[in-house]
């Protein structure tokens, strides 16, 4: 399972960041969270969600050797590993970096996405 | 806000990152002196927060003989109990007394700004005084700078956000600003953030202007938490779901509010050429929501919003190729287009860009604009005062006027005066200008709809539909419905004066509570019934912030919240006998379309406002009776 975007789609409501850090940390913070949304609100381009794209094989893990299925379903990930992601796609705030963990099994983002631009691809 | 009071309060007991928590930052222009204080939770419990509680600290300092511009009057930004989390919407409003009216100023702004301000650990901001030089304010995670400003000075409005981001080195930095027009104190100019998100109403850019003052930048990434975080979540997820079955959502969704336009001109109660008019029949074709797809490049959502209902446009080719920019909503079209013989949409794009561009107020330049040009219709100005013809429906000299009103050049400097201009114009002028309060109606005519027409009389800001405006008149419910809904019998006939008494009474204090949560109308049963209110709302207080209210106590404080900003207008000697409508309304009944014949009856409309008076507990003059005042805690009992 992943999360497919549809940046066409996004209207930019930060939502999907809004209740991920709450599902996984009881807070409210849009810079805690697994998904982010690249925006240039002074402009009138698009909005494009960013989130891990649960590769198949893993290169943010290539320096670690870890298995790759524990790791997989852990949110709070460190800095380090997440600046090896090719594609840039996990928020990092301080020393802590945001995976995103599928909910372990039923994403919560695609719940508030009104326009459908996040969506669950099995 | 007065200090004793702020220590005498119990305290929040979680000092820190609860959303009771967020603090109020005092700053003294002069002194460049800056306070952060907790919010007291009994002023919470009072007003909750937003517009409840920016008008508990304007009452404060508010008098009759406080000067809009001076340096006392206080500019204060309150964002809702419930803006910048799950909620429904995240909203600020801008409050102030108002250069443009003389009277109470308020002003209500979507955007991202409110939350950001929310993230960064505040909710309201007091300021006073008057810089010497040009400035702006930084406030970062609690922390307050004040910066120079000089270099910005003449920017418009998208352009200083732009600048400030990249002087900060901040690309998430949300920006609050004014434009050339507030730098010029014109009356009517707004506060801005974003594309077009405005606080437009009520001329709060002339009192940040005033202040010189030039925009407040905001960042903040603090945790925000929450009660019971896991049951806020289930409830709201349901909560959403229900509203978005709604298909008045679905359509705001895909048209945003041009939707509205439609119905305005099909059931005849737009404004046409300063509302000699109220239909332009075919011709709205041209206005219409469809017709602005062609330039719409997607949807966009404020902070927080499920509903994402606004446009963002493009204009390819053609005359006015290259304008791009966010909306227009239904009253800018109404404003700068029909209601002044404008029929030209990309014209209509151009000019409202503008209006953003320079911070004015869409809807009060429109209004303007169309006193004018009705006013050389006559023949009462003349091209000698004016330099131009001011001819309905001619773009060019629209777009003219709004350059020079916004740098107070040639006849535009008279205009920026808006309503005082009545002083220029001279006696005849003031039929012609049709105001509530010293506040110009918008893009709709109320003629027909009697319950609009007794919110515009009865607003506490002056003419303006934000503080009541019943939508699901409009639908036709059910009386069995409308029953429900307002708790007394409502007529289901639009135009019928019976039971309006009652939605008016019922949505002013409904409104009063949105905006003290930093909901947004269009998410709440302003349009639908089945839209979230006080049920939901008593819920989401609760699991998020731990306060218990009732629906009951929710009225009640939305109820204290309208009851206190009427009591402000009292200060200035307002009573039943400017609760009224434009001569218009009364004497010339609508003269042709599908709302031909309707005028309002001098007997019918007192009868409204008795009724009304007597739902608020206000006396047959319209001043809160004593015995309501305590019972609000507006004023300590005998
Ligand atoms: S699926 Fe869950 S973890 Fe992943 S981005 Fe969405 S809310 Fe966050
Ligand atoms: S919830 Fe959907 S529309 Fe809103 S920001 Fe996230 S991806 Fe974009």
């Amino acid at each position: 399972m992943r999360i497919e975007v549809n940046k066409e789609k996004c209207s930019g409501c930060h939502l999907c960041e809004m209740v991920c850090s709450l599902f996984h940390l009881g807070i409210i913070n849009p810079e805690k969270s697994a998904i982010h949304i690249d925006k240039d609100d002074l402009d009138t381009s698009l909005h494009t969600p960013v989130l891990c794209r649960q590769c198949k094989k893993m290169k943010c893990l290539n320096a670690e050797r870890l298995k790759m299925t524990p790791e997989r379903k852990k949110f709070i990930w460190d800095r380090k590993r997440a600046e090896c992601c090719p594609f840039d796609a996990l928020p990092i705030l301080g020393e802590e970096a945001f995976h995103c963990d599928l909910c372990r099994g039923n994403p919560r983002c695609v719940k508030v996405c009104t326009p459908g631009a996040i969506q669950i691809f099995k | 806000m007065d200090r004793n009071y702020a220590f005498s309060g119990q305290f929040c007991y979680n000092p820190g990152r609860m959303v009771l928590g967020r603090k109020i930052a005092l700053l003294h222009l002069n002194k460049d002196s800056v306070e952060i204080l907790p919010i007291p939770l009994d002023l919470r419990n009072k007003f909750l927060g937003g517009r409840g509680i920016n008008m508990y600290l304007l009452s404060q300092s508010y008098s009759p003989d406080l000067d809009p511009l001076s340096p006392e009057n206080p500019l204060i930004f309150g964002a809702g109990l419930l803006t910048g989390i799950l909620g429904f919407g995240s909203r600020i409003n801008i409050t102030a007394k108002s250069p443009e009216s003389g009277h109470l100023g308020d002003s209500n702004m979507g955007g991202d700004f409110g939350a950001e301000l929310v993230k960064a650990g505040l909710s309201h901001l007091l300021i006073k005084g008057r810089s010497r030089k040009p400035i702006y304010l930084f406030i970062k995670n609690r922390n307050v700078e004040i910066r120079d400003a000089q270099k910005l000075w003449g920017l418009d409005t998208v352009d200083t956000q732009r600048i400030i981001r990249q002087e900060l080195g901040d690309e998430k930095i949300q920006v609050a600003c004014i434009g050339s027009a507030g730098e010029n104190l014109v009356r009517f100019s707004a506060i801005r953030t974003g594309m077009k998100n405005s606080a437009g109403r009520t001329g709060m850019g002339a009192v940040m202007g005033s202040k010189n003052l030039k925009a407040v930048a905001v960042r903040g990434n603090l945790d925000i938490t929450l009660s019971d975080p896991k049951n806020y979540l289930k409830y709201y997820l349901r909560t959403l779901k229900k509203l978005m079955n709604s298909k008045w959502v679905q359509a705001l969704g895909r048209y945003g509010t041009p939707l509205l336009f439609q119905y305005a001109n099909a059931m005849g109660f737009l404004s046409i050429r300063n509302n000699q008019l109220t239909t332009i029949g075919e011709q709205g074709y041209a206005l219409e929501a469809e017709a602005l797809e062609p330039f719409s490049t997607g949807m966009l959502s404020c902070f927080g919003c499920p509903a994402h209902c606004r446009h963002r446009f493009s204009i390819e080719e053609g005359q006015y190729k290259g304008t791009k920019g966010e909306g227009p909503e239904y009253a800018s079209i109404g404003s700068l287009g029909s209601k002044l013989g404008n029929f030209n949409l990309q014209n209509i794009l151009s000019a409202t860009e503008l209006c953003n561009r320079y911070g004015l107020d869409t809807i009060s330049t429109g209004s303007y604009l169309a006193w004018v040009m009705e006013l050389f219709q006559r023949g009462i100005i003349d091209q000698k005062m004016t330099e131009i013809p001011l001819n309905w429906g001619d773009g060019k000299t629209i777009l003219k006027l709004i350059h020079q009103i916004a740098q107070r050049k040639g006849f535009g400097n008279r205009l920026a005066e808006g309503a005082f201009a009545k002083r220029i114009f001279g006696e005849v002028s003031k039929d012609y200008l049709l105001d509530i309060k010293n506040f110009p109606i918008e893009m709709t005519d109320e003629r027909l709809p009697k319950s609009f027409a007794l919110g515009m009389a009865t607003s506490t800001r002056g003419a303006c539909h934000m503080r009541s405006r019943p939508s699901l008149d409009i639908l036709g419910l059910p009386e069995k419905i409308l029953k429900k809904i307002y708790g007394g019998r409502v007529s289901d006939q639009f135009s019928a004066y019976s039971g309006k008494a009652r939605m008016i009474w019922w949505h002013e204090i409904f409104n009063a509570l949105c905006d003290a949560l930093g909901f947004c109308h269009f998410l709440t049963v302003f349009s639908s019934p089945h839209a979230p209110q006080y049920n939901e709302f008593s819920k989401l207080i609760a699991l998020s912030t731990g306060l218990a209210f009732t629906p009951k106590e929710l009225k009640i404080i939305g109820e204290r919240i309208y009851t206190l900003e009427r009591m402000m207008l009292v200060k200035d000697g307002i009573t039943r006998k400017e609760d009224t409508l434009p001569k218009r309304y009364f004497e010339e009944p609508i003269p042709e379309g599908p709302a031909k014949g309707e005028v309002i009856s001098h007997e019918e409309f007192d009868g409204m406002l008795n009724e009304y008076y007597r739902l608020h507990g206000w006396d047959e003059n319209g001043i809160p009776k004593r015995k309501k005042l305590e019972k609000l805690g507006l004023i300590k009992k005998e």
